[in-house]
């Protein structure tokens, strides 16, 4: 009995504060509705009688178990060249003493607001059959479609999950471990060996895993990139795009989500448990910096080197956007601009721009809430709902755009029993997907891309407020506050931070995002990452890179928006501190 | 107990309030506090004490509504308010962390539960000033809690409490943040502030001198149960339990045979010497018991008469010195109080011990 009361407790004191019961509800249905049940239809579909068939004809032929074991290598060769590159840049930004480090950093961060293709086709375009590179310098013809340019632009892509995880936690790692070790008389190469990489192994399992469950995911590249090397993902694109068969997507979609949400679960519930760095809020002492030439001088060049790689793609594409045929008639030219932006492509700019500004806000205030929801309240099922919400972006993107076909092509209604014919069935939700979908399918495009972004807002919001101690919040409710007040006048002003990163997170996430959506854009909604992809398989290069310039642009520009809007104007966060 | 039960109408009741979290390792229960019955009369100051664990804590965010209690109910004048949640309850807490709102000033701090009262912002201004002058914050409130020493930081949270005239203030050990000169002066600050406001207080505390210092009543508690309740004096001289005088001050905790029984009073042997002594507690005959003695009711004499004990350890305090002494292989803690003029008794040195009768205090084993 005693036991019974305690599971109420949480629930009793959530049901009194209505504001807080209704937003509890809200999420769990958005959660279930929006995430979960399109996840659940998927792999319904492929239990299905023929969908079991179509299981062991895939699994059995080895044309097939190619595909499979395809899509494993590249997942493991990325997350491992994409750890080490990552590693490599949080290293030597940390922990060497190297010039231009603030450039370092800022190209490390370009991947994030960079749209798909851009890499994949300025790689093609400098070591391809005819690259700059390979034929123009080397003069050889080489193919870098495959696995070498898969591994290459996907690492490429994502190092930078794998840099800021390695940035954060060599900042956290107390210096008076190495100031200890040094003291004991162990050398500085002693020191990286048995202090230093040790305790930053979590880190390494967590950046590996990441990447694997990205790479694995990931569309865009194997469209451009892959050649005669498929991938599971493609499988799915073409099965659905080319032979417009749901059964076999959806069995492709579960052979690819076994390993996606094996590693992600391993990620967050194992991994994520066993952190040994010891993060003791403040720092003691600055970190020793290393000045051995060889080390030093050596780390900095590779990392240069990849700096100048990374640049020389993006430059490919902004000078490509600006040439007529890049590579064969180099004259300059402004009509892939007049094409995306007074041609057709002007509807793509304005469509994707407003679905993202309209995503952006709910995907950081619902990241807030959940966090708030999560880390503040206990109740029976918050690990649920933590859960459902990471699915949002663990699960890969063509799964989602799957199950929201399967799900959202048709009208959900609801028939009241016993009223006879003539009452008609309410509609509970409209048909979202496919022609005639409402808003032209744009509700569903916002819908993905806020539960693509919601997880990073949450995540960031919710390491954010376990810092905050939770007695501010008391205070505030002791005073006479409720939840929602207190959400709002305290809560939310002291995780500003966190919201601002998730909001930037969700407008460059919302407005690169390709996977997810290639299945649900209709002929009234254009979006311009499905342009890009248009034009890419159609040799239109210029075109592409103009589409990516622009994104890149609009980017940009919100987030310098967000930045002046939602930017601390208070300086809440650096007086956290003297204030707790 | 203390408690007494005709006032119930005008007090803060605890019936019978039990708490239960799982454990740690997920597996089984712990209970945090264990059916504790309490009763705090209108006006008083009564502190919890105990040390980490014992559940002081816990029962104190049971009475802010912080935590919702597994079993029993909670009753503020009569009324069961078990089921309220915390921002109904007209209470206020003063946290162990001060809890400032880091985005808002001074000002905005102490306004923020008047502006939720809604107020005029005319009679928010004029309650915050009349507060600030009463801490002795004049001039701070456009200042950010950031910029606040320890001590002023601590004299807000205080503020944002007290301009709200709660029926009930409660405190989460707010003094332990503190350095040891500022904590000492703003225990007095509490102190004065309310004996003349006599608002009603729950103070939770591991500091012993500050609960006796504070209190009206303490109750010491210990693993979730209530070990004793009473006057600072009643904790301080007559401890009902072991733990309790093992707590509070420095016990010396030494072997008592009891000779005979007569009526309420016990002849016993302390060593080796005896003394009648009153008895607090149930002792049937047979049963094993000890002998507390304070340190500072020792006294330490070259007499050949009296017990002899070695001297082991000498260490000057200032305003006393601390001898660890030895007899027959066990150790007492003797306290000489002002040694001024005195040189301290040299260590390895045999010296005889002596304390009056009423020093002891008879606890069973």
């Amino acid at each position: 009995m005693l036991t019974q009361r305690r599971f109420g407790a949480g629930f009793r004191r959530i049901l009194q504060d209505p504001v807080l019961a209704i937003s509890l509800l809200l999420v769990v249905l958005f959660i279930f509705i929006a995430i979960v049940l399109p996840i659940l239809a998927m792999i319904g579909v492929s239990l299905s009688e023929e969908g079991r068939a179509l299981f062991g004809h895939y699994l059995g032929e080895r044309a097939y178990q190619d595909i499979i074991v395809n899509t494993l290598t590249m997942g493991l060769s990325v997350a491992t060249v994409g750890t080490v590159i990552g590693f490599l840049f949080a290293y030597v930004q940390v922990k060497v003493k190297a010039p231009f480090k603030r450039f370092m950093h800022l190209i490390a961060l370009v991947p994030i607001i960079s749209p798909p293709f851009a890499v994949a086709t300025a790689i093609i375009l400098l070591f391809g059959r005819n690259g700059m590179i390979s034929k123009g310098i080397f003069g050889v013809r080489y193919d870098i479609y495959g696995l070498t340019g898969l591994t290459l632009a996907l690492s490429l892509s994502l190092f930078t999950i794998a840099y800021l995880n390695f940035k954060g936690m060599l900042q956290a790692l107390d210096p008076s471990l190495e100031e200890a070790a040094t003291n004991l008389g162990a050398s500085k190469w002693h020191i990286f060996r048995t202090v230093t990489v040790p305790m930053l192994l979590p880190g390494f399992a967590a950046s590996f895993l990441l990447l694997f469950v990205e790479a694995i995911a990931d569309l865009g590249n194997p469209l451009v990139l892959g050649g005669n090397y498929e991938v599971l993902a493609t499988r799915v694109y073409i099965s659905i795009i080319g032979l417009h068969d749901n059964v076999a997507a959806a069995v492709f979609s579960v052979i690819l989500l076994v390993p996606s949400l094996t590693v992600f679960i391993i990620q967050r519930y194992w991994v994520g448990r066993t952190s040994v760095v010891s993060v003791t809020g403040k720092p003691a002492g600055t970190p020793q910096q290393i000045t051995h030439p060889v080390v030093r001088w050596g780390l900095t060049g590779l990392v240069l080197g990849i700096c100048a790689l990374i640049i020389s793609i993006y430059a490919v594409m902004f000078v490509g956007s600006v040439t007529r045929v890049f590579g064969v008639n180099n004259t300059f030219t402004l009509e892939h601009f007049d094409f995306v932006i007074n041609g057709y492509g002007s509807d793509a700019m304005v469509d994707t721009t407003t679905f993202a500004i309209i995503a952006t806000p709910l995907a950081g205030v619902l990241g807030m809430l959940i966090a708030f929801l999560i880390v503040r309240k206990a109740f029976a099922g918050r690990n649920i709902i933590d859960f459902g919400t990471m699915l949002g972006i663990a699960v890969p993107g063509t799964i989602i755009g799957i199950g929201y076909l399967l799900v959202f092509n048709n009208p959900i209604t609801l028939t009241l029993p016993f009223v006879g014919d003539n009452v008609p069935a309410i509609t509970l939700i409209p048909k979202l997907t496919g022609g005639r979908a409402v808003l032209g399918g744009a509700l569903a495009i916002v819908i993905v891309y806020v539960i693509r972004s919601v997880p990073a807002a949450l995540r960031s919001g919710a390491a954010l407020l376990s810092q905050i101690d939770p007695a501010i919040e008391e205070a505030s409710i002791s005073l006479g506050a409720n939840n929602a007040v207190t959400f709002r006048k305290i809560t939310l002003p002291l995780i500003r931070p966190a919201f601002l990163a998730g909001l930037i997170y969700a407008f460059a996430r919302s407005m690169t995002t390709i996977s997810a959506i290639v299945f649900l854009t209709t002929p009234q909604t254009r979006i311009m990452t499905q342009q890009i992809l248009n034009e890419t398989e159609q040799g239109r290069y210029g075109n592409a890179f103009a589409y990516c310039v622009i994104l890149i642009a609009i980017v940009l520009v919100a987030i310098g928006i967000l930045y002046l809007t939602v930017g601390s104007t208070t300086g809440a966060e650096r007086s956290l501190e003297g204030g707790a | 107990m203390a408690a007494t039960q005709n006032n119930a109408a005008d007090s803060l009741r605890l019936e019978k309030i039990t708490k239960v979290f799982p454990s740690h390792s997920g597996e089984g229960e712990v209970k945090a506090v264990d059916a504790v019955n309490l009763t705090i009369q209108p006006g008083e100051f009564l502190t919890l004490l105990g040390p980490s664990g014992c559940g002081k804590t816990t029962t104190l965010r049971l009475i802010a509504g912080f935590e919702m209690p597994t079993a029993g109910r909670i009753l503020l004048d009569g009324k069961d308010i078990t089921d309220q949640p915390p921002n109904k309850r007209d209470m206020a807490m003063v946290f162990q962390s001060y809890a400032l709102f880091p985005h808002m000033s001074v000002f905005e701090n102490i306004a923020y539960g008047l502006h939720l009262r809604r107020l005029s912002r005319s009679e928010i201004k004029s309650k915050v000033d009349e507060t600030l002058g009463q801490m002795g914050l004049k001039g701070l409130g456009d200042r950010r809690p950031n910029e606040l020493s320890g001590g002023q930081q601590q004299r807000v949270a205080l503020a944002r409490s007290l301009v709200m005239e709660p029926r009930v203030l409660l405190f989460d050990e707010p003094l332990s943040n503190l350095d040891a000169k500022l904590r000492i002066q703003m225990r007095s600050e509490i102190h004065r502030l309310q004996r003349r406001l006599r608002i009603t207080s729950v103070y939770v505390t591991h500091d012993q001198i500050e609960a006796m210092a504070l209190s009206d009543r303490i109750v010491v508690m210990n693993k979730g149960q209530i070990e004793q309740m009473g006057t600072p004096s009643e904790i301080y001289h007559t401890p009902a339990t072991r733990f309790v005088a093992d707590f509070i001050g420095r016990a010396n905790f030494v072997d008592a045979t009891v000779i005979e029984q007569a009526g309420s009073r016990l002849v016993v042997e302390v060593l080796s010497r005896r003394y009648t002594v009153p008895v607090r507690f149930d002792y049937s005959p047979g049963m094993p018991i000890v002998a507390m003695l304070r340190s500072e009711s020792l006294t330490l004499c070259a007499d050949e008469s009296l017990p002899q004990v070695v001297v082991e350890q000498a260490m000057f305090l200032g305003s006393e010195v601390e001898y660890i002494v030895n007899i027959g292989g066990h150790n007492i803690v003797v306290v000489e109080q002002d040694p001024r003029g005195k040189s301290p008794i040299a260590e390895g040195q045999r010296i005889g011990i002596d304390f009056a009768a009423e020093a002891i205090h008879l606890l069973p084993a």
